[in-house]
């Protein structure tokens, strides 16, 4: 579309014919408002050449993250530094265009999927590129990282000195720390040691007008409140994280980990009761069903019981002799719940083999099924059993193919609900499946994310866990902290105006 | 401290206190069972107080968390808890009748903080009263939960400013099969990286005091490591407590001796507990400052601000003016 035309079409946009032509940076005939022409001119001078993508191929990568949710932004940033960011989201508030915070894009909630209020397209804001290990202090266990940091590096530079940063969610070879504070991310060891909110000693937020805010610090009482706190989870919606500081932990002198095979759920579950009541809480304790096991064990070979009906891996880490009566405590419970086979890893080789089984989930599902749909539910861990047989129903009544995998110990279930997006109306009946999952878990005490985040998808599931009055603190303390309304609208809170303008179709070949 | 609003035991009659001291524009200050209060300077001031609200609400032993009312004293729960074989890591900080909610509120470092971590970590979920008014509860009784911002979090360690925490769902834990205090002479600050996480690490002018808990044969071959004895625990200084970056606690701890003061320093914490004369705890107060820490003073009697020169925090203001819009909780906490 020429700018005579758009003029024609938007007579509030005739303007735009005083400004210069076509910018080198954008397809020609991009159909842009004066406004967002201007923010584009603007972060251009910023981050240059290099550091803009507004064309159709640029934009395309960026329209999700790892969930089914997409829209089209306006364009997407990718500064180098906090001072560039600072002027790119100092360009959004002057232009009164919001802006999506993002790094890796390996949320699962939408998050970081560029919707606006109103139909109006935010500019994506990417931390990637700022990745530095700031400063790795061994001496006092603690990391200052820049947002684009991956979470894995952290922890290989960690390693050598014996040192480990302890939130370890699935995807951590790709996402990001940043990523990791904005979400509270969890992951396999929670259960002992926390989730992300623990390990984050300081967070630097960037405000909509750009100013960075030290939030806590390294001394414990320094007074005042802890929006640190809240600005861990705030899922982009109360600034841009641009710096965190991240406590570490020595490595573990002694590891345990045994894999227990089950005839049923129920008596997995009850076995998870039994653990996390006994006298030495274990570090990790997942759950896989039945058709995981059989999937993973397909692919990876991992030496899992295939005619268990769920199989339960479950760690201790610690001095020796407590793991060493962790693991035998375990081996007891297993056997008195009825477990059909028990492997202790007698070396490192065969715990990495136990843990290659679990981890090889998401590449296993790869090979058996084009799409999958992951939820992400917690319940009390005593209703542990009732869920994972509530799941059980779900599939079969909408018959969906669904795997458990499960952080048990947690009480975090993770469906992964199989498809094929080509067959006709099966996205109805995955969501379908999805809805009653999360109304299942909320009649069960539980609630509608234990670590992936509310983003998008969970938003309006809010209304069911809080109360009017609730929401009107949360949205209170959000307009306190970010006034401008311009960080990551339209997330995390049921919004009282407008609809849900993403589409929650899975795309098709859409570059 | 006047007048108090009576006994309450509801949230609903903490909202209508509240809406009174609105409308009054009368700010109030919030109290639970006084540990920390009473030994902060007193006003004269309405007094909204918790103590009423006591009593555990649910005890899930085998989801590991309890719910429990704002008033209940942690020595009640405590016991409650150690007949299941659990507890909750946290812990009065010295002063008589601690409270649970008080200790959120507060969010002080107790003795174990080294290797249970801090307070706020083990709050699954809050509920409260606004400023404003609003009964409002944040987070869930599972243990893992990102529904929403985390105002848990927010809440512990606002001492009362932001909203009255009626009642709380804690994480719990086993209790240890094993727990020891050790000592070894002479003192050394090191302790925390030679042993594998110890829960408690403290620093005195004579020796250093080691907390063991876990397994009993890693306890013995732990205290061999560092030649520790068995030792009682050691009594920690009750008149203030500074804290900084761990990283510069031993450089407080020198200037503290220099100063003559009674110390006790919580290694790999960052906090030291400290006896002296109001002259000793000024220039105390500036070797904390000095090193990005501050001083929290603990004895009204010695005529000091409790808690020393802040600097300008603006995203606090404004949460405190939007949760506090009448500033009737308590809104002279940080300056006096």
């Amino acid at each position: 579309m020429t700018t005579a035309e758009g003029a024609r079409r938007r007579p509030w946009a005739r303007r735009a014919a005083t400004q210069p032509g076509p910018l080198p940076w954008l397809d020609p005939g991009a159909d842009l408002t004066d406004r967002e022409r201007a923010l584009l001119t603007a972060v251009h001078a910023i981050v240059g050449d290099d550091g803009l993508r507004a064309g159709e191929l640029g934009r395309a990568t960026y329209r999700r993250d790892a969930s089914f949710l997409n829209a089209d932004p306006l364009g997407v940033a990718l500064p180098w530094t906090v001072e560039q960011t600072a002027s790119v989201v100092r360009a959004c508030r002057d232009h009164g265009v919001p802006f999506t915070p993002r790094a890796a894009g390996t949320g699962l909630a939408g998050g970081a999927t560029p919707t606006g209020e109103g139909g109006v397209r935010p500019l994506v804001v990417s931390v990637a590129r700022m990745d530095r290990l700031r400063e790795l202090d061994v001496a006092n266990r603690r990391a200052w990282v820049e947002p684009g940091l991956v979470n894995a590096r952290l922890g290989r530079a960690a390693a050598v000195h014996g040192l480990r940063f302890a939130p370890d969610p699935a995807s951590q070879i790709a996402a990001t720390l940043g990523g990791n504070v904005s979400t509270n991310a969890g992951g396999i060891h929670v259960l002992t040691y926390g989730v992300m909110s623990q390990h984050v000693l300081a967070v630097e937020l960037m405000d909509a007008d750009g100013v960075v805010h030290l939030l806590d610090g390294t001394a414990p009482e320094l007074g005042g409140i802890d929006l640190r706190g809240v600005s861990v989870g705030g899922e982009g919606t109360l600034g841009i994280v641009t710096g965190a500081c991240l406590r570490l932990l020595p490595a573990p002198p002694s590891v345990g980990t045994m894999l227990a095979g089950f005839p049923s759920l129920r008596q997995a579950a009850a076995m998870v009761g039994d653990l996390v009541t006994s006298d030495r809480l274990p570090d990790a304790v997942e759950l896989m069903d039945a058709r995981a096991v059989g999937l993973v064990e397909g692919y990876a070979n991992a030496g899992y019981p295939v005619d268990a009906a769920a199989v339960l891996l479950v760690e201790f880490e610690g001095l020796p002799h407590a793991v060493a009566a962790g693991i035998d405590t375990a081996d007891a419970l297993a056997e008195a719940n009825g477990a059909t086979s028990v492997t202790r890893a007698k070396d490192a080789a065969e715990r990495a083999r136990i843990w290659k089984g679990r981890k090889a989930v998401a590449g296993a599902i790869a090979k058996r099924a084009p799409d999958f749909f992951l939820q992400d539910v917690v319940v009390p861990r005593s209703r542990l059993g009732d869920m994972l047989d509530a799941v059980v129903a779900i599939g079969e009544r909408e018959r969906l193919e669904i795997l458990n995998v499960v952080h048990a110990g947690d009480g975090n279930l993770h469906p992964f609900v199989l498809f094929d997006r080509r067959e006709e109306g099966v996205l109805d009946r995955v969501f379908a499946a999805g809805h009653d999952i999360v109304t299942t878990a909320l009649d069960l005490d539980g609630t509608v994310t234990g670590e992936h985040g509310v983003g998008i998808e969970k938003r309006d599931f809010l209304a069911q866990v809080f109360s009017e009055d609730d929401l009107a603190v949360q949205r209170a303390v959000r307009v306190a902290v970010e006034p401008s309304g311009l960080a990551n609208p339209d997330k995390v809170l049921p919004s009282t105006v407008g609809c849900l303008e993403a589409r929650m179709v899975p795309e098709g070949a859409w570059v | 401290m006047t007048a108090t609003t009576g006994e309450l035991t509801t949230a609903e009659q903490v909202r209508e206190a509240i809406m009174d001291a609105r409308r009054d524009v009368t700010p109030m200050e919030i109290r639970s069972g006084g540990s920390v209060l009473d030994r902060l300077p007193a006003g004269d001031h309405p007094v909204l107080s918790v103590a009423g609200m006591t009593g555990v609400v649910a005890h899930a032993a085998e989801d590991l968390t309890v719910t429990v009312r704002a008033g209940t004293s942690l020595t009640e729960l405590s016991q409650v808890l150690a007949d299941a074989g659990q507890e909750c890591p946290i812990e009065p900080t010295g002063g008589a009748g601690s409270t649970v909610g008080g200790r959120i509120a507060t969010a002080l470092a107790g003795p174990r903080q080294l290797g249970a971590g801090r307070v706020r970590d083990w709050l699954l979920r809050v509920r409260f009263v606004t400023g404003a008014g609003q009964i409002a509860t944040a987070g869930g009784v599972t243990v893992k939960d990102v529904t929403g911002y985390d105002l848990c979090r927010l809440m512990t360690g606002s001492w009362g400013t932001l909203g009255v925490i009626t009642e709380v769902t804690l994480k719990l834990r086993p209790l240890a099969r094993h727990r020891a205090w050790y000592a070894t002479d002479p003192p050394r600050h090191d302790l925390d990286a030679l042993l594998y996480r110890p829960s408690a690490s403290i620093t005195t002018r004579d020796r250093t005091h080691v907390l063991l808990e876990g397994h009993p044969d890693d306890a013995v071959e732990q205290a061999a490591l560092a030649e520790l004895v068995p030792a009682d625990p050691p009594t920690l200084p009750v008149t203030a407590r500074a804290s900084v970056d761990p990283a510069r606690l031993v450089g407080l701890v020198e200037a503290c001796e220099t100063l003559g003061l009674a110390w006790a320093a919580q290694d790999g914490v960052g906090v030291c507990h400290l006896d002296g004369d109001g002259d000793q705890l000024d220039a105390a107060r500036t070797a904390a400052e000095k090193r990005g820490g501050s001083l929290l003073v603990l004895d009204p009697d010695l005529r000091r601000p409790a808690f020393g020169s802040r600097g300008s925090f603006p995203l606090d203001e404004r949460v405190r003016r939007t949760l506090d819009p009448d500033a009737v909780l308590a809104p002279w906490r940080w300056t006096r």
